[in-house]
């Protein structure tokens, strides 16, 4: 299963390697990790998304409630959050590949930053299924480099 | 009152009633040092040989008084001899706060001399850590320290100190101890709520659910762990103990959990757990685990472990709830006021039959008599029989550990003081000379095994130097003997790198330390050894030579069903 944790944390040095050094050293996965201050910069908020069996995804809120710099954990789940993720992308074109690249982001959504001679900078965000969507839309055009900032997500 | 960094901290430490510091100094640590001599008489600094040393002694210093242990050491190489011992505290939860100083602020990073990130190294073996670069953050950045050490589960705290900071003045008011939150010094972490540092409120439906099904159960079975030590709850477990008339077993940190010789002790449980124990264990219908957090060395398969019963556990640590093993009731809080609520509302139960079955399995290993050699059970007897009943005995790794565990019998909470979850072979000397500092008028004896105290044998000098009366029993068989009982079981008698057919001869050894050595090798030489160490109250090696082929009995194999004892 799927586990989305939304974790406010001490802003100061070392917390960051703290909480994925707890991942590591309990063998927990970490999918994806966004970090970020808060409007309290004291403050940090960290969205951290990781798969396991239940067991596994109760111990992780176990664990990082522990944690002497985690302030609070909430557990979220994607029926009752937004989750989205942003990502940017450089994808190559040919005159040929033009019009459908260009079909494809605005069926999407998609923005088209900057068009390039031989290549597209786009920006895509949503939820981390249809980011998912979109790269497999997008790869068969070519896909330079991609960026992307993992998942953050707020209960409703 | 305007002071320099390295005053403030003594001031801190004043704060939290510290009066006892072990540790090394260097080249960062130095204004820290110069303030000591200031302090001298109210802050008594203990030199040792080592910073592990300094490490283990601020650790046994804990265990044995119930109190936070304090070191001091140098950046770099300072910092990194101390990681074992602070890996040995943080796994049986002893609340030390280990504090080293860095290179100064323009010299972080630079790979400087004697340079490293300690607070990095430090991070998944303690509780918390802090790198103080502002010296206006100092003191309540050690305030917290201390908070955070000895708050919910306890265990350790590191502090690294930027060099410029310790000269640095600031402003600095004392305030003791019991004021700090009332004054909101630790507001933070209180108001933020951390789950650790306030004790968990215990859920009275909880409670009752326990009690009615202590109530039901006709074969109840408990287990007491470490944190019963740690929490001093042993007047309460004991009294609980005797309420539900159950069979207890003791893990290796629980030890002293319970009256050692309250006849409900089944002894020790697990890898070389009693057959009483282990058996009660896989026949019991509640199995009751206070403050245990079910480790491989207790549980060994989690699977099929208790599994006839239900499985209830009690511990101050959210986390350990459903870690190794499912359970299917369980209670967090601090054990002492769980116990206390449970006994307010249990009614004596009688459990004549089960215990009659449980009893019927010996609770102690037998070893034959009369032997021209010493055997293990003989030599703990002797020094059971010799020393007071009080005794502080601190042991290191490896079969005379379990042997010590096995055959002494620990009435109170910090009687046994041992590597539990690190298993950390020469932890047991500095930890030693730890008990005995925080302990001036209790005897404190070490059990040791040849190979464990070959490791740290160094702080014989500490003993010396201190006048410190430590009798220090040395298990020598000339075999690293739980390498080697492996090897024997499991590895076909190929004895691979375990033997100890070396030096240094250990009454010669203790001789150059400016100590007595004994050697002995049958129960009247030990006998006379012990009554002369006795006699003298200096610190003293008895040499007790032992047959290498020895062997822990009983042994169940890792992740083996707990039933499963191997033919030894």
């Amino acid at each position: 299963m799927k586990g989305i944790f939304s974790v406010l944390v001490e802003n100061r040095d070392g917390v960051l390697s703290a909480v994925s050094g707890l991942f590591a050293r309990r063998g927990f996965n970490i999918d994806t990790l966004a970090v970020g201050e808060t409007d309290d910069h004291e403050i940090s908020s960290m969205t951290i998304t990781s798969t396991g069996d239940q067991r596994t995804i109760d111990q992780i809120e176990k664990q990082l409630n522990k944690n002497v710099d985690v302030i609070k954990v909430r557990r979220l789940t994607e029926a009752r959050s937004v989750c989205l993720e942003m990502i940017l992308t450089k994808v190559s074109y040919s005159a040929t590949t033009r019009s459908s690249l260009i079909e494809t982001c605005q069926m999407c959504g998609a923005k088209i930053i900057k068009a390039a001679p031989k290549y597209m900078l786009l920006e895509f965000h949503a939820d981390p299924e249809a980011v998912e969507d979109f790269i497999q839309l997008v790869r068969p055009y070519g896909i330079i480099e991609i960026q992307r900032t993992g998942t953050i997500a707020m209960e409703k | 009152m305007k002071l320099v960094g390295s005053e403030v901290l003594m001031e801190c430490l004043l704060e939290q009633g510290v009066d006892v510091v072990f540790g090394y100094p260097g080249g960062t640590v130095l204004n820290v040092y110069d303030s000591l001599v200031k302090y001298k008489g109210r802050i008594n600094h203990y030199l040792t040989a080592h910073e592990q040393g300094a490490s283990h002694a601020a650790d046994g210093y804990a265990r044995s008084t119930g109190k936070v242990g304090v070191v001091f050491a140098t950046s770099g190489p300072g910092a990194t001899n101390l990681t074992t011992g602070v890996a040995t505290a943080y796994m049986d939860s002893s609340p030390v706060v280990f504090i080293s100083c860095n290179v100064a602020e323009n010299l972080i990073g630079k790979d400087s001399f004697q340079e490293v990130d300690s607070t990095g190294v430090m991070l998944p073996i303690t509780k918390c850590n802090f790198q103080i670069t502002d010296v206006d953050k100092l003191a309540s950045t050690v305030r917290k320290a201390f908070a955070i050490a000895r708050s919910g589960r306890p265990g350790p705290v590191f502090i690294d100190i930027l060099k410029n900071v310790t000269a640095e003045e600031t402003e600095y008011e004392f305030v003791p101890r019991a004021e700090h939150k009332e004054k909101g010094l630790l507001e933070a972490i209180y108001e933020r709520n951390m789950p650790d540092m306030q004790k968990p409120a215990i859920d009275e439906e909880d409670i009752d659910k326990l009690v009615s099904m202590i109530e039901e159960s006709k074969k109840p079975m408990l287990i007491c762990g470490g944190g019963v030590v740690r929490g001093r709850a042993h007047e309460e477990f004991n009294y609980f103990a005797n309420l539900i008339d159950s069979p207890t077993a003791v893990t290796v940190m629980g030890g002293g959990g319970i009256n050692g010789r309250n006849p409900l002790v089944t002894g020790m449980i697990g890898m070389h757990g009693s057959q009483a124990s282990n058996i009660a264990c896989n026949e019991c219908d509640i199995l009751i685990a206070v403050g245990c957090r079910f480790s491989d060395r207790v549980a060994l398969d989690p699977e099929t472990f208790a599994s006839q019963a239900k499985i209830v556990h009690i511990d101050i640590d959210r986390s350990e709830i459903n870690k190794n093993v499912r359970t299917d009731h369980h209670i967090v809080g601090d054990a002492k006021e769980v116990l206390r609520m449970l006994n307010e509302r249990l009614s004596q139960q009688d459990h004549s039959e089960w215990k009659k079955f449980v009893f019927s399995y010996p609770t102690e290993t037998k070893y034959d008599e009369g032997g021209e050699t010493l055997n293990p059970k003989q030599v703990c007897d002797t020094i059971a029989k010799l020393m007071p009943m009080d005794t502080i005995v601190s042991t290191d790794v490896g079969q005379h550990q379990m042997w010590a565990i096995q055959h002494f019998h620990f009435d109170y909470p910090g009687q046994l003081i041992t590597s539990g979850g690190f298993g950390t072979m020469g932890f047991g000397l500095g930890a030693a000379i730890g008990a005995k500092v925080g302990n001036p008028d209790k005897s404190v004896i070490l059990v040791a095994g040849d190979g464990s105290f070959r490791m740290n044998c160094n702080e014989l000098t500490t003993v010396q130097y201190y006048g410190l009366p430590i009798i220090i029993f040395v298990f020598n068989n000339q075999t690293l003997g739980m390498v080697r009982q492996w090897q024997n079981l499991i590895y076909h008698k190929n004895f691979s790198q375990s033997d100890m057919d070396r030096g240094p001869d250990f009454v010669k050894l203790a001789d150059a330390y400016g100590l007595k050595g004994y050697r002995v090798n049958n129960q009247k030489d030990l006998e006379i050894a012990i009554e002369e160490a006795k006699a003298s109250g200096e610190g003293c090696v008895i040499d007790c030579v032992l047959d290498i082929d020895e062997m822990v009995r009983p042994m169940v194999g890792g992740g083996s069903h707990i039933t499963d004892f191997m033919k030894i």
